[in-house]
């Protein structure tokens, strides 16, 4: 049971060790900067750009739809 | 050899020194060419790095996810991401704003100012998180209770005025999460938003902060998440006209909340103290729900503890050497801060920030010992390159003390009777951001000089914003005084959020030949001289 | 069409700000009093004792001196005047009544301010010792409040200011004299525009801007007889037999004091027979109304506010309803199209003035011209294309109707 216990101990310590390691390497190379900038960034920009969207201008401007807004009068 | 060695093993557990005489760090070599990305982020000897490593960096990706899970959801975000530019390309780099901002910083300095900028995030999470959850667009056109109980309004409408409905209505700001905060973060987005109105007709010329927030809603990208809005007339008069081109396609039931110009005058308190109370009919009328003065009033006296630590913070930053947030930090922070008006996590950080500052007056903790010159800036900043500050401390020894915009909120709000209160939040509200100083009478712009011997400042980094009319205006008093006073001052053209009016390159040509020619001093860091960022973030 | 026989008089009278009329009424010992925007009342600079100057900065095309202090980005109006004032062009002026409704001419106002701060120097650009400048706020909305508000501002500031350096009498039978002088010279201007409404006009867009000028710039009382006498000349005034003009349009737009820019876009075949813009007649020369029992300064207080049609207002139903306003001048004038002119700089018209050329053309059938321009206007090749251009498709548009 104790030697179990150690085991599952040590396997969860030495994860953590290589996810520290892991993560400490792409912290300090800047793994997740290079990414964002040249694969993310670009996927989404290509997607906003090429992205359906309504023309504004052929909004509705109803002269008379509101009201004054003016209670103290 | 073992002279190398043992500076190689200091340097390791250290950090390497700041100036070239002693062996520099050469921030400038950390960088590729042109995207400004890092070849590997800084050393900043072993329990600095760690710091930033778990305590700044995995700190903020795990709580930003935290956040997004709970304030709002997964999918929410997702959905709002997949739909709006402005998000998507904007905030997942926001590490790198840290990154830029927190260069070179050792310390408590370094500790201070992250803790200011993770407020920053943490509020900016819970803002477009409210707006998706919120959003009818992201929900098949339906107006869902959350719909029912957002109100949007002008990112430049004080949000203390929406306290008396605090747990029932959520204001959230049209502009401030899809204009304002991403341009610090990622000035890519904004240019789209830029060229999209002047494609309709309007010209280069009028502020481009107003046209920026303009685009947004001429190119489809304003979430729909509130059945009503607020606009006001700050800060100039280009911010008018934008609310006119926002009516037209928000197309919802629209006060407008005007800010008196020439605010001195205490008749125009009282039409303004008028005008809120006329404000606050309209969102009872809109929303069916009654004013509270009992929230009213805790909220605002949450608010000033708020501006008492601000004070307290003054009080060290101008007379002691021991201030440990950074000039970046403290500027942004507190516009938001002030401008958003009170939430939770402002006290959280107060807190933290409260505890390092002790730490650093009890300690006598010089957090920036290379100052050579302490620094006020002035007027508005350029939102791209807000951390311009931390540059021209690590490359020049200049250190930004203070700067305009945090000071322009600076008053507590009595909450003794109503009268007292209304006449106050009316003072507040006429105080609005960009404003107090930078247009309206020039009194205040002129204010420069108190400011200066306040924080025992003994340099001036002067904004020019070259489509700021109020600015421009007095542009050539400002030289006149300058010279008449025999000022140090330089000047820093920009166009708010737009990078390719003036580059973050010339920004920085320009403060190199000041310190060369003018102040005839050598770059502490001169790796930092010249470098290309022209694709940065 | 017969010269109007005062015509070349007027004209002389814009060409500098201290004119003849202007002279004779100081030499009279009146007091001059400058001002720039609409939302600063005539009528109250007109109080017995004192008359109003609209402020202008004719033929002035390099404000080389102002540039240096208020920078080349803004607006050429604003710069204009601060250079003529830095030649010494407004001497004459005892005190400046100053709005901050337009940042530019806030600023440029304020460079007129003496030894009121003490944190900058004094510039001293009035050489004058009496010369004071005093600021109203102006509310940006149209209730009552704004009305309150705007009265007391005026109370305040402006006669208050008068009667305090000058001993101006500011009662309210004071305040009714010069609004009886105003109406007057309103009621003559109308009577010569509304001949711009004839199917062939009897008056050009350019001779009516001129006559309007100077009802701006010069004493009333002074300049009344020579409208009286315009007035009565008009009546029997007959058009030209064949028409000069191909289509008539609407001029609306920001400030524009130049008569020569009017000219411009009737030399291109386009008559202008409304002035919406600032400085126009539109806004300026309505009759005030004093209702029975009112307090003569809330009702001058209401008149300028209900009567503005200036893009700095916000209401939500004000800023939609000035569009409309558009549409109807247009119908009333019997325009064929609208130009909407905006200088350069202005932040209010640049937008306005997007909006305003979608929805007039899209909701109201209108055809739209939008045109940037400097205060004084060196580009005239450029707009003399963009005019022409204009009135043909407009002619164009009438073939395709049949009309």
């Amino acid at each position: 049971m104790k030697c179990k216990f150690g085991k599952t101990l040590l396997k969860l310590l030495g994860i953590g060790l290589v996810l520290n390691v892991g993560l400490f390497c792409v912290f300090f190379f800047d793994l997740d900067g290079k990414l964002l900038f040249k694969v993310v960034e670009p996927f989404l920009k290509n997607h906003y750009d090429n992205m359906e969207r309504k023309d504004t201008l052929k909004a509705p401007y109803e002269i008379d739809k509101f009201p004054k807004y003016s209670y103290d009068s | 050899m073992a002279k190398n060695i043992k500076k190689a093993l200091r340097d390791f557990w250290y950090g390497k020194p700041h100036t070239a005489e002693e062996g520099g760090r050469r921030l400038g070599d950390l960088h590729e060419d042109k995207t400004h990305l890092y070849k590997h982020r800084e050393w900043r000897g072993v329990k600095d790095t760690m710091y930033y490593f778990y305590m700044i960096w995995l700190y903020n990706y795990i709580f930003m996810v935290k956040d997004v899970m709970v304030m709002g959801g997964l999918v929410n975000f997702a959905k709002g991401v997949w739909r709006y530019r402005w998000v998507g390309q904007t905030y997942l780099p926001v590490l790198h704003w840290f990154d830029r901002g927190l260069e070179g910083m050792r310390g408590e300095a370094m500790k201070a100012s992250a803790w200011h900028y993770r407020a920053m995030v943490s509020t900016t999470i819970r803002q477009f998180q409210r707006m998706f959850a919120a959003d009818t667009r992201l929900h098949g056109g339906k107006q869902n209770d959350l719909y029912k109980h957002t109100i949007a309004h002008n990112e430049t409408v004080w949000g203390g005025v929406f306290y008396p409905w605090d747990g029932e209505i959520q204001n959230v700001p049209l502009e401030m999460i899809p204009y304002f905060v991403t341009c610090h973060v990622n000035s890519h987005t904004v240019l789209n938003y830029i060229d999209a109105v002047q494609s309709i007709g309007l010209p280069g010329d009028p502020c481009p902060m107003c046209q920026a927030e303009s685009g947004i809603f001429v190119l489809d990208d304003v979430p729909d998440y509130a059945p009503a809005v607020v606009t006001c007339n700050e800060a100039c008069d280009a911010s008018v006209s934008t609310s006119t081109l926002q009516d037209w396609f928000f197309d919802k039931p629209l006060f407008s909340l005007p800010m008196p110009m020439i605010f001195d005058d205490p008749l125009v308190k009282k039409y303004c103290a008028r005008e809120i109370e006329e404000l606050w009919k309209f969102v009872e009328q809109q929303y069916n729900i009654p004013f509270s003065w009992d929230k009213l009033v805790k909220k605002l006296e949450l608010q000033n503890e708020l501006q008492r630590f601000e004070w307290e913070k003054w009080e060290v930053a101008g007379k002691t050497d021991y201030y440990p947030v950074n000039g970046v930090a403290q500027a942004l922070y507190r516009i938001y801060q002030t401008q958003y008006g009170d939430w939770e996590i402002w006290h959280v950080t107060d807190k933290k920030v409260r505890k390092i500052l002790e730490k650093c007056v009890s300690k006598k903790i010089n957090s920036f010992p290379q100052t050579r010159h302490r620094v006020i800036a002035w007027s508005c900043a350029p939102l791209y390159y807000s951390n311009w500050c931390t540059w021209a401390y690590n490359c020049w020894g200049l250190n930004v003390i203070i700067n305009m915009d945090s000071l322009m909120f600076d008053m507590t709000i009595r909450t003794d009777s109503y009268e007292n209160t209304l006449e106050d939040m009316a003072q507040y509200h006429l105080w609005a951001p960009m404003r107090r100083m930078a247009v309206g009478g020039m009194k205040h712009m002129f204010e420069l000089w108190e400011y200066m011997e306040k924080f025992n400042c003994d340099m001036v980094a002067m904004y020019d914003q070259l489509q700021c009319k109020g600015v421009q205006g007095l542009h050539g008093l400002f030289e006149d005084e300058f010279r008449d006073r025999n000022a140090k001052a330089f000047w820093i053209p920009h166009a708010l959020p737009d990078s390719r009016t003036v580059s973050r390159a010339e920004i920085r040509r320009l403060i190199n030949d000041y310190m060369t020619t003018v102040m005839h001093e050598e770059p502490l860091d001169p790796s930092l001289l010249d470098f290309d960022d022209s694709m940065t973030w | 069409m017969r010269d109007l026989k005062h015509l070349i008089y007027f004209e002389n009278l814009l060409q500098e700000a201290n004119n003849d009329l202007v002279k004779q009424a100081k030499a009279e010992g009146k007091r001059a009093i400058g001002y720039t925007c609409y939302f600063m009342p005539e009528v109250l600079l007109d109080l017995p004792g004192c008359f109003s100057v609209r402020l202008r900065a004719p033929r002035c095309t390099s404000p080389d001196i102002a540039t240096y202090y208020m920078s080349a980005r803004v607006c050429h109006y604003a710069r204009s005047l601060l250079e003529r004032a830095l030649e010494g062009g407004f001497n004459f002026l005892d005190a400046q009544m100053a709005t901050e409704t337009c940042t530019a001419t806030c600023r440029f106002q304020e460079h007129l301010q003496q030894k009121h701060l003490d944190s900058v120097k004094d510039m001293r650009i009035i050489d004058n010792d009496d010369f004071f400048c005093n600021f109203i706020d102006v509310p940006f909305k149209n209730n009552q409040i704004a009305y309150e508000h705007y009265r007391d501002q005026l109370r305040a500031h402006v006669l208050g200011g008068l009667e305090e350096h000058f001993g101006i009498d500011t009662s309210d039978a004071a305040i009714m004299a010069a609004i009886e002088q105003q109406n007057e010279v309103s009621r003559l201007i109308n009577e010569i525009g509304d001949y711009r409404k004839l199917d062939n006009p009897t008056i050009t867009g350019y001779e009516f801007h001129v006559i309007q000028l100077v009802s701006l710039v010069c004493p009333k009382y002074l300049i009344l007889p020579y409208l009286r006498e315009t007035a009565e000349e008009m009546k029997t005034r007959e058009p030209d037999q064949k028409k000069e003009f191909r289509c008539k349009v609407v001029l609306a737009g920001s400030e524009n004091d130049d008569p020569d820019f009017t000219k411009l876009v009737e030399s291109c075949g386009a008559r202008v027979v409304c002035d919406r813009y600032c400085y126009g007649s539109v806004e300026s020369r309505q009759i005030i109304e004093v209702k029975d029992g009112e307090d003569p300064l809330m009702a001058v207080a209401r008149h300028y506010l209900t009567t503005s049609n200036c893009p700095r207002f916000m209401p939500q139903d004000e800023m939609r309803a000035r569009k409309q306003r558009i549409a109807e001048l247009a119908k009333e004038y019997h325009a064929d199209g609208v130009i909407i002119a905006s200088n350069k700089f202005c932040e209010y018209w640049s937008y306005e003035r997007v909006i305003d050329t979608v929805i007039l053309k899209r909701d109201f059938g209108l055809p739209v011209c939008s045109i940037e321009k400097e205060y004084i206007n060196s580009a005239s090749g450029q707009l003399r294309t963009r005019f022409q251009a204009f009135v043909e498709s407009v002619e164009i548009k009438h073939i395709q109707e049949g009309k």
